[in-house]
């Protein structure tokens, strides 16, 4: 049996709340391109410690509120 | 459609000219008989001849590229604000132009392909002497397998950039 880490993200809500934020804006606090904003908040790219902790910051939360995960078990064989 | 894709699209495309141009050229002149198999000076100087080529054009595509680019962007400011802000252009176009750490990641992912595909020929001109094939099939494996290599590289930045990492 495996076990397999998927990590979630609350950008999108975040935005909202944070007036709309858009992507660029996000982007430009925590330095990096607006491309990989997209990729994180859909999930096909698991940011550097680093920038977790900068996006969050951008947001002026917790790590935890931006980022979560989810341990799956898997059967195998 | 991101600063990152279209650079690497334009790289791409600058491999596959230069690579095609050799192919015409040297293939060409190897089969009208002006260029025997066994005049290795004649083919490395002409391997070295569009290696030439190659930087240089990368160089100039570059730059051509980044002066559109940089239009594009004029262009698109003008449209959304009515006005051409310098200042405004400069910012966008240096946000456009960040390397991030996905960008990095990304890049040393698809290298990796790229080195994969350059060691594949190095083998495979490798079993090409010793199966007594003249040297010239090995250096046009070695080169050719060099510049697929980095081809394929930029397919890959493409793949991992449209599906993610």
């Amino acid at each position: 049996m495996g076990i397999k880490i998927e990590i979630t993200n609350n950008i999108r809500k975040l935005r909202f709340f944070a007036a709309e934020m858009t992507q660029q804006q996000l982007a430009e606090k925590a330095g990096v391109s607006r491309q990989t904003i997209i990729a994180i908040e859909g999930g096909k790219y698991s940011p550097s410690l680093d920038l977790a902790f900068r996006i969050a910051h951008a947001f002026g939360v917790q790590i935890g509120e931006v980022f979560s995960y989810l341990v799956k078990e898997e059967q195998s064989g | 459609m991101s600063y990152q894709v279209k650079r690497t699209i334009t790289n791409i495309l600058t491999g596959l000219i230069v690579l095609t141009a050799y192919c015409f050229y040297a293939f060409g002149r190897y089969q009208s008989g002006i260029l025997a198999p066994d005049d290795l000076k004649s083919w490395a100087q002409i391997m070295l001849i569009f290696i030439g080529i190659g930087i240089v054009a990368a160089i100039v595509i570059q730059i051509v590229f980044h002066i559109l680019l940089s239009i594009g962007i004029a262009i698109k400011e003008n449209i959304k604000n009515g006005s051409c802000d310098d200042q405004e252009i400069e910012k966008t176009i240096k946000l456009e132009m960040i390397e991030d750490e996905m960008d990095k990641l990304i890049e040393l992912k698809s290298l990796r392909v790229g080195f994969v595909v350059a060691g594949i020929g190095f083998v495979a001109s490798l079993i090409v002497l010793l199966l007594n094939y003249p040297a010239m099939v090995m250096l046009n494996l070695l080169f050719i397998s060099f510049s697929l290599g980095s081809i394929l590289e930029g397919f890959t930045q493409l793949y991992y950039y449209k599906r993610g990492i």
